[in-house]
This record gives C-alpha cells, sequence and structure tokens, in this order.
C-alpha cells in the first residue's frame, strides 16, 4: 500500500533505461541483433503511472497565490490588522477620547485633516485619527470573537449532532425552529433588552451565528460515516482519527477558516445597524459603527464630510479584504479548482 | 464482409494536448484511423488510454483545457479540426455524428419530460413540429422498445429504470438521424442482464437506419458481440487495428495479448488469474519508444528507443509493434491466447 | 405534493408556535421604563398600578393564555408612548400600505435586473477574457462584503449630495409621497443588495449546471448554445434559486428597517425603529412578532414554490436544506 499514486512524478528508471540503450546506440551503433534483443523486464519501472505528488495543501496554497487579486487583499489585510493594533504605540499618536482644546480652552472641534489631525477632529474635539484606529479595534475584536465563538460552539454541537445519532432528530428540530429565527431581529430584541454594550452585541451575535457552523460539520460528519470512500478507508482498517485527520480535516479546516472569515464583516455589520437604530455601543467607546453613525448626521455638510469619508473608507477595505480572502480561500481548497 | 469499402470519416495524425496544473499533457499522440461506412467499429482500451478524448474531438465536445495540436479528421470532404464556432459545430452534432453517453443517470435532464427532451432532436433534425413532432417521438419510443410511449411522454426522468433510460438516450441520438452514431461505454453503467438488451437494441438500430456505430469499451465481452472491426488503444496511440476474428484469434501486439489474456473467462481454475503488471504511463512526459514497453516482459530494447511503425499482418489487419519487425526474434503469444484460439469460442456477455 | 405541502405548514406552524412563544418570554424582560410616557415622573405605586392593570405582574401562565388570546383576536394591545392608548393595530394599518409598495417595486426591480445580471455574467465565463464575469464580480463582492448600513449611506449620498445626483437629477434626500423622484433612491436601496444576491447565486448555478452530463448531451444533439443557455441551463439553475427568492423578501424586510429611516419614509421598518428609540414595549413586542411571523411565512412560501418548480421534489425527501 505504500505506493498509493504518492511517488514523485519524475521516473527516472525508465527514462534512463531509455537513455542508456540510446547511448549505447550511438557509440558503437547497435547492430540489428542487438537492437532486436530483449530488453531486461524491471517490474518496478512498470509501476510508473501516477499523475501525483499531489498535496493537498501544497495545491491549495498554490491556486490561491495563483489568485493575483486575493494576495494582494490580504496583504492589505494583514498590514491593516497589524498597522491597527500596533498603532497606539507609535510615537506621536493621541488618546481617543481626548478632547482637544485650542489656546482660549475652547474646544477643536470640526477641524479638517489636517498636519496636527491626520483625519481631522470630530463634533467634540476629539482626534480623528485615534478615534477610528480605536474603532477599528473594538469592531474587529467583536468580529473576531463572534467568529471565534461561533466556531467553537458550532464545532462542537455539530459534531455531536453528527455523531450521535439518537440525538440527531433532536437537534434537526431544533435547527429548524431556530433557523427561522431572523438574526437581525434577534439583536434588535437582546440589546433592546438588555444594556447595549460589546458584551451585549457579542452575546446577540453569538447566539445565531453558530447554528450554520454546527449544521456544517453535523454534514460532514456524517459524511464520514456514510460516503464510500471513507467506507472503504474504514475497511482498509485506517482508524477513525486517521480518517478525520487525512479525509476530513484538510476540507473542514479550510471552510471553517473562510466561514470565519466571512462572519467579521458580517459581525461588523450588523454593529452599524444596531448602532443606527440606537441600541448600539455608547459613543464613548469609539466603534466604526457609530463613528460612521455620527458621520452620517453631518452628511448634508460639505465640509464635514470628511468624518464620514474617513471610517467608510476603512470599513470598505476591511470587509472586501475579508470576503475577497474568505472566498478565495474556500475557492482554493475545492479540489476541483485544483485542475489548472 | 458486407459493408462498401467507403471512408465515411478518416483522421489522420491527430495530436491532442491538455493544459492541466500548468503543465501539457499530450493525450492523443499522432493517432490516425479511417472509419467505413455502414460498420461497427471498436476502440478498446484501458481507464486513461485516450479512447473518450478521441471520440470527443469528432465532435467538437472536448473540455474547455483541451486542445487540437496537429492533424486532420476528414468527414464529407471537410477538416473538423477547423471548426472552431458552436456554428461550425452544429453542422455536425447530431445531424451527421450522434453520441450516446456511459451514465444514463445524469444524461438526461431530470427536470424535463423524456417527451420534451426527445422532440427537441425531432424538432432540430427532422424539421416537424408539434404534432408531427410528437407522432415522431411515439414512434421512435416504441421503436427503442419502450411500451406505453403515450404515458412515458410525459413522465421524468427519474421515473425510468437505468435501462430504460439509456433506450431513451439511444431514442434521443437516433431521432438526429445521423450518419455515424457514437457509443460510449453504453452498458458500463447497466446491469449484466440489461447490458445484452441494450447491444442488441443498438444493432437493430443501426441496421434500421443504415447507421456507421463507433462503440468506446474497456469490455471486450461487448466487443466480441457487437464489432467488425477493432482498433486497439494504449496511452494515446493506436496499437493494433484489425478485423473482430483478427484480432481476438491472431493478435499482434503484446498489449492486445495482456489485454486478451485478461479476459476472466480464460482463467484456469485453481489458477491466479492473468493480470498486466504496471500502470499505464504518464502522459506528461514524452514517451520514448513503445508506450508499453516498460510492462512487457518480451520488451525488445529497441521498444525503449524508437516508436515502432505499423506493420501490415493483412490488408485489414496492422499492429505497431517492432515484434512483427523481419528483425525481430519469433515471440508466441502467451498461453491464454492459445486457448482462445484452440478453443475458439466467441466470448459472449 | 399535497403531503409536502401539509408537511411544511405543519412545520412552520409550529415553528411559528416556538418562536412567538420565545419572543414573549423575551418580551417580559424587556425594561419596565417601556410601558410609560414618563416613568421618571410616576411613583413606585403608579408603577404597580399601572403593571398591574396591563397585566404584567400576574403569573407567567396566565399572561402567556392571555396573550396567546389577544393574538387570536388580532388584537395587539395598545401603545404606551408612542401614541398613547392607540391600538397598535391602527397605528400598524397605517403604515403597512407604503412598506408594501416599496417592498414590491423593489422585490421587481431586483428580479428585473438580478437575473439578467445572472445570466450576463454566466454567460461571460465562456467568452476568452470573461469581462462581463469580472465586472459584475466587482459589483457583487463590493455589495455582498459591505455591509448593507454602509451602502444604504452611500447611496443616499451620492444620490442627494453630490453634484449629479442633487443637481441634475434632483434627488431629494428624503423621502415625500408625493414627490415620484424621492422614491427612487429608497428603492435603490432596498434592491440592491438582492440584485446581487440574486446575480451571485443565479451565476453560481448556471455554471454548475453548465457542466452536468445531460448538458453535454443536449450539445451533442445539436442544441445551439443559446438554446441551450435558455432552455436547459437557465431553467435548471433558476429552481434552486427560487428558494432565494422568499429569502430575499427578508433581506429587504429587514433592510427596510435601515432604509425606511434613513429616508425618513413613514413605513413600517421606520416604525420599529422609532419604537426601538422611545422604548415603547408593546410596539416593539407587537412589530417584532409581525416580522417574525412574515419571516416564517416567506420561508415556507420559499419551500412550496420549490416543491411546485421541481418535479423531483414531491417523489423525494427534501431534509429542510436551505
Amino acid at each position: 500500500m505504500k505506493n498509493l499514486g504518492f511517488r514523485p512524478l519524475r521516473n527516472v528508471k525508465t527514462d534512463a533505461l531509455g537513455d542508456s540503450i540510446l547511448e549505447s546506440m550511438k557509440q558503437p551503433p547497435l547492430s540489428d541483433e542487438e537492437a532486436f534483443s530483449f530488453a531486461e523486464f524491471d517490474p518496478e519501472s512498470a509501476e510508473r503511472g501516477g499523475y501525483s505528488g499531489y498535496s493537498y495543501w501544497g495545491s491549495t496554497l498554490r491556486a490561491f497565490f495563483q489568485n493575483k487579486i486575493a494576495v494582494f487583499f490580504l496583504i492589505v489585510m494583514v498590514t491593516m490588522l497589524l498597522f491597527t493594533f500596533i498603532q497606539p504605540y507609535l510615537p506621536g499618536q493621541k488618546d481617543p477620547l481626548l478632547i482637544h482644546n485650542d489656546e482660549w480652552g475652547l474646544p477643536l472641534n470640526n477641524v479638517p485633516p489636517g498636519e496636527e489631525f491626520w483625519m481631522g477632529t470630530n463634533s467634540i474635539g476629539q482626534d480623528l485619527w485615534a478615534r477610528i484606529w480605536a474603532g477599528t479595534r473594538t469592531s474587529l475584536f467583536i468580529g473576531f470573537t463572534v467568529a471565534l465563538v461561533e466556531a467553537v460552539v458550532g464545532i462542537l454541537v455539530g459534531v455531536l449532532w453528527g455523531y450521535v445519532r439518537k440525538l440527531d432528530f433532536f437537534f434537526t428540530e431544533l435547527y429548524n425552529v431556530l433557523d427561522n429565527i431572523p438574526q437581525t431581529l434577534l439583536l434588535i430584541l437582546i440589546s433592546y433588552v438588555l444594556r447595549p454594550g460589546v458584551s451585549t452585541i457579542i452575546f446577540a451575535l453569538s447566539l445565531t451565528g453558530w447554528l450554520g457552523m454546527a449544521r456544517f460539520i453535523r454534514n460532514q460528519i456524517i459524511i464520514i460515516r456514510d460516503r464510500d470512500y471513507n467506507l472503504a478507508s474504514r475497511c482498509l482498517g485506517i482508524p477513525t482519527w486517521r480518517i478525520i485527520l487525512k479525509n476530513l480535516l484538510p476540507y473542514l479546516v479550510s471552510v471553517i477558516t473562510m466561514r470565519m472569515a466571512l462572519a467579521i464583516p458580517s459581525a461588523i455589520g450588523n454593529e452599524v445597524f444596531v448602532t443606527y437604530i440606537g441600541i448600539g455601543l455608547p459613543v464613548d467607546t469609539p466603534s466604526l459603527g457609530n463613528l460612521i453613525q455620527t458621520g452620517r448626521s453631518l452628511m448634508t455638510v460639505a465640509s464635514l464630510r470628511y468624518q464620514l469619508y474617513f471610517p467608510v473608507l476603512v470599513l470598505v477595505v476591511i470587509t472586501v479584504s475579508f470576503y475577497i480572502i474568505g472566498n478565495a480561500f474556500a475557492d482554493a481548497a475545492d479540489p476541483k479548482n485544483h485542475v489548472k | 464482409m458486407e459493408q462498401t469499402k467507403n471512408v465515411i470519416l478518416s483522421i489522420q495524425d491527430l495530436d491532442v494536448k491538455f493544459t492541466l496544473r500548468s503543465q501539457v499533457l499530450h493525450a492523443i499522440r499522432g493517432v490516425s484511423l479511417d472509419v467505413y461506412q455502414g460498420e461497427s467499429l471498436a476502440i478498446v482500451g484501458e481507464s486513461g488510454s485516450g479512447k473518450s478524448v478521441f471520440v470527443k474531438c469528432m465532435m467538437g465536445l472536448l473540455d474547455a483545457n483541451g486542445y487540437i495540436d496537429g492533424g486532420k479528421i476528414l468527414y464529407n470532404g471537410q477538416d473538423l479540426t477547423k471548426y472552431k464556432t458552436d456554428k461550425d459545430w452544429l453542422k455536425i452534432r447530431g445531424k451527421e455524428i450522434a453520441m450516446v453517453f456511459q451514465d444514463p443517470m445524469t444524461s438526461l435532464n431530470p427536470l424535463k419530460t423524456i417527451g420534451k427532451q426527445l422532440q427537441e432532436a425531432v424538432e432540430l433534425h427532422q424539421g416537424l413540429h408539434g404534432q408531427a413532432a410528437k407522432k415522431a417521438v411515439l414512434e421512435v419510443l416504441s421503436d427503442v422498445g419502450i411500451d406505453d410511449p403515450e404515458r412515458r411522454y410525459k413522465q421524468y426522468p427519474h421515473e425510468f429504470s437505468g435501462g430504460m433510460r439509456q433506450r431513451v438516450v439511444i431514442a434521443i441520438a437516433i431521432a438526429c438521424r445521423p450518419k455515424i452514431l457514437i457509443c460510449d461505454e453504453p452498458t458500463t453503467a447497466l446491469d449484466v442482464t440489461i447490458q445484452a438488451q441494450i447491444l442488441e437494441l443498438i444493432k437493430a438500430m443501426q441496421k434500421k437506419y443504415n447507421l456507421t456505430t463507433i462503440y468506446i469499451t474497456h469490455d471486450l465481452g461487448v466487443v466480441a458481440n457487437v464489432a467488425d472491426r477493432i482498433a486497439v488503444m494504449y496511452a494515446g496511440d493506436i496499437v493494433e487495428v484489425g478485423s473482430c476474428d483478427e484480432v481476438f484469434y491472431d493478435p499482434k501486439h503484446p498489449y492486445t495479448w495482456a489485454l486478451l489474456s485478461s479476459l476472466p473467462q480464460l482463467g484456469v481454475k485453481g489458477e491466479d488469474l492473468y493480470a498486466i503488471q504496471g500502470t499505464p504511463p504518464n502522459l506528461f512526459y514524452e514517451v520514448h519508444g513503445d508506450a508499453f514497453a516498460p510492462r512487457n516482459p518480451k520488451a525488445l530494447k529497441i521498444d525503449f528507443v524508437e516508436k515502432p511503425p505499423f506493420f501490415e499482418v493483412s490488408p485489414t489487419h496492422k499492429a505497431r509493434t517492432w515484434l512483427l519487425d523481419p528483425r525481430a526474434p519469433k515471440v508466441e503469444p502467451p498461453e491464454h491466447i492459445r486457448l482462445l484460439r484452440e478453443k475458439g469460442v466467441k466470448i459472449h456477455v | 405534493m399535497t403531503k409536502y405541502i401539509t408537511k411544511r405548514v405543519l412545520h412552520a406552524l409550529f415553528t411559528m408556535l416556538i418562536i412567538i412563544t420565545i419572543l414573549f418570554a423575551l418580551l417580559r424582560m424587556m425594561p419596565v421604563e417601556g410601558y410609560f410616557e414618563n416613568y421618571d415622573k410616576m411613583s413606585a405605586t403608579q408603577v404597580q398600578v399601572k403593571l398591574q392593570s396591563l397585566g404584567l405582574t400576574d403569573p407567567l401562565y396566565k399572561q402567556i393564555v392571555r396573550f396567546y388570546g389577544q393574538l387570536l383576536h388580532g388584537d395587539l394591545g395598545e401603545s404606551n408612548v408612542y401614541r398613547k392608548g392607540v391600538a397598535i393595530t391602527e397605528i400598524i394599518g397605517e403604515k403597512i400600505p407604503i412598506s408594501i409598495r416599496l417592498g414590491l417595486m423593489a422585490l421587481c426591480i431586483s428580479l428585473a435586473l438580478g437575473l439578467p445580471l445572472g445570466i450576463f455574467m454566466a454567460r461571460s465565463t465562456r467568452t476568452k477574457w470573461k469581462i462581463g464575469d469580472k465586472l459584475g464580480t466587482v459589483f457583487i463582492v463590493l455589495i455582498q462584503a459591505m455591509p448593507s448600513a454602509v451602502y444604504h449611506i452611500l447611496i443616499q449620498f451620492a444620490g442627494s449630495q453630490t453634484h449629479i445626483g442633487r443637481d441634475i437629477l434632483g434627488l431629494p434626500m428624503l423621502f415625500d409621497a408625493s414627490n415620484p423622484k424621492s422614491y427612487i433612491l429608497p428603492i435603490i436601496s432596498l434592491s440592491i443588495g438582492n440584485i446581487a444576491y440574486y446575480a451571485m447565486w443565479l451565476r453560481r448555478y448556471m455554471v454548475d449546471e453548465a457542466n452536468k452530463d445531460y448538458i453535454r448531451l443536449a450539445r451533442a444533439k445539436g442544441v445551439p448554445n443559446g438554446k441551450i443557455s435558455r432552455n436547459h441551463v437557465f431553467r435548471n439553475a433558476f429552481v434552486p434559486l427560487v428558494q432565494y427568492i422568499p429569502n430575499s423578501i427578508l433581506f429587504t424586510l429587514m433592510g427596510s428597517l435601515y432604509v425606511e429611516s434613513l429616508y425618513s419614509v413613514p413605513g413600517m421598518g421606520c416604525l420599529l425603529v422609532t419604537a426601538i428609540k422611545r422604548q415603547d414595549n408593546t410596539l416593539v413586542q407587537a412589530l417584532v412578532l409581525i416580522y417574525a411571523v412574515i419571516s416564517i411565512l416567506g420561508l415556507l412560501f420559499g419551500d412550496i414554490l420549490m416543491g411546485i418548480v421541481d418535479p423531483r421534489i414531491s417523489f423525494s425527501k427534501k431534509e429542510g436544506a436551505r
């Protein structure tokens, strides 16, 4: 079983045989007798076939990096993430909550972008640059946490759901019911009932987010049991953990990462929405949501529009990057696309 | 032989390549073959030998990453390799050449009734519409042996069994009134009991509509049943061509020997079944010499170096092997082949 | 077929029951201030009395029974803050028509624009440069990636604040029933998400279909490409798409919350937002209920529609996969 086709592509043996014969034919040329005599038969070189050297992760990464656009956005996103977290430690940064006053003690509000304040200040004199990065941190934090909770709870429930046959019915019905609850509605309700805040949003979003993941994992688990190639693996005596590792994990990990990648823009979006309705984060916790909100309210005043542009720009870059990278990774991880 | 010796389709030095994972796969390596009007030609070979790719070229159905890199396909005075656009191929598909695919379960559109799918072919190729078209559909349904065509007309594919579906697929092909019918592994996906029926059906249709049939198969039993002539393919090249009798009883190429020896019916009780050692070559690489050489225990040194040309055994039988060269030593075909000769029995399905 | 429908309907009813009960439980946890318009001015006893009169101090099981009873009578209670003492059904009755009107228009436009876009993109994948596909993808990615809240703002901005929008096209920022031009931006906002959604899914399904065996057979039959695209690929791809249509009605509904308040459209969505801002508990409760019911109905119709359009469904068990 060791040669399940995973040998390196180059078959040296047959080539070598041919080459050596060719060589010997050249100097001096082989007589007809020689040429028409029997050659050694080497059973091993008969095994040459195999279009392999196929490695799942190798092909996935290759497919991903062939996608120039995805790579571009990956670079953008990584840079942005790094910067977001390094920013407070850079020299000359201002505190996002600090109200700046001018020499007469009056707040420097609505100052357009310039030397002192790279993105200007808001209506109460806070530095927009600092606020934006602080807001990004908050929003990303919410996004990551929700994605993480979704993944953990989702995987746990999914495994249980898939493995323990008796629970399948119960979970399926539960899923069908919960699936019908619109997430946004629940979000609104919960934010309305509990006090608005970072934990409330995380809680509300996580409540229904794990459903999709759980269902997906459960389907995969069932596939472990039921797909022919896994049954074949079991017949060959391959232990379950190895089946999971080699047959399922590659697919799972890539799709899980994709779902997580997409969960982040979704969480941020929900946060923006909820802030608009008024049950989002309080204003003293800067977040992309309330920054955009404030900016929006100033839309009509041309000179103040920068307060809208900047947060929107940052938001768009982040969400688009995550979306593209998530989708590109999912495409790359799909073996059907390993053909080119 | 009853058929006239008119060449209806002539393939000359065809080269087909695929781009796969940024490498080039040379799938068809300079193949030449003539197809005679009215005959039943079987193209035999193992999986991956290139048989399907070969016939797809004749209808312009190659996958997107495949292309013809040289050679000609001559039909009716036209070179089909020059056809690039849909419009060109519409002159051929269905009208001149029709195809029956391997898997009847997926060959039919699950969301359309059988009647509609058949009628589409009829309307396109017989020029009938409305009631006249429907009548033609019912006719062809009974032609292929489907009872109660009126009722069946309105049914969906999932209401048919595998064998019935294949009959429908054949009906669609016939309804196009082609000159050539290509059957790509028509019975592989079917039960053994149904296989014979389908083969009989195709033969009957061939007779009735005066078709030339090309069978693609890896099942020698099927071949023995239906073929007038056999072409053996290996690694993207044709290694032996001859009449059915010639190839079965007097094969000349070591690969054909190996293939015939693998027939389980030739197995002797208590002994190991014969199996060809090794696997087909990797066509990402240039093949030096005879492609079968590495797996051939009786290979000659020259087999590894130079590709053998076709040697004629008779006007209708030729094989690409250095063993037929006058300078080569005499090699007897293996035991199993002699058994075949002695038994003198055609292997039935 | 009828069996399938009945099964689905029962399922939906059951789900509705559960959801309503959950909602009910959640809403009982709402902050008490929401029942009064001037909570701070009331003394503790006054609060108690009012709560009692509203039946909120009774044991839970009593409340549930009363709640369902009221529902079955079509009584959604009274508003306590927004418009004190007015029956909620009356309030809603005023607001619904405009929401429905906008919603329907947006739905028609999304179908009219989204489907052709999807087809165009799918067709374009077969061309050499795939330009149509690439452009379309840029559009879809932008719309799908960006939170809808953001592009709603941008649309309003582009439409009413820029030179082209405001001065040349004369698009107003806020909605005004008497000004037909003011319908344009809200409808664009409502439909654009769905346009991207339909286009994306239709394209995906069509590309998948195009690789199927029976399409190859149709091609081998000699059916011209255009006909294959329309009669076979699109027809087949449309079937799974049908289940997304009610889903997108949901999107429109939810979106309308945001869009209506952005443009000050006096509809249901705006009402809910106001109810939340003003903390009118009974109103919030009633509205959320309605929205939940509509969502479930929407999904139910999606399943039924699928059953009608796909002949295979009556014969096989469909496992609630959406």
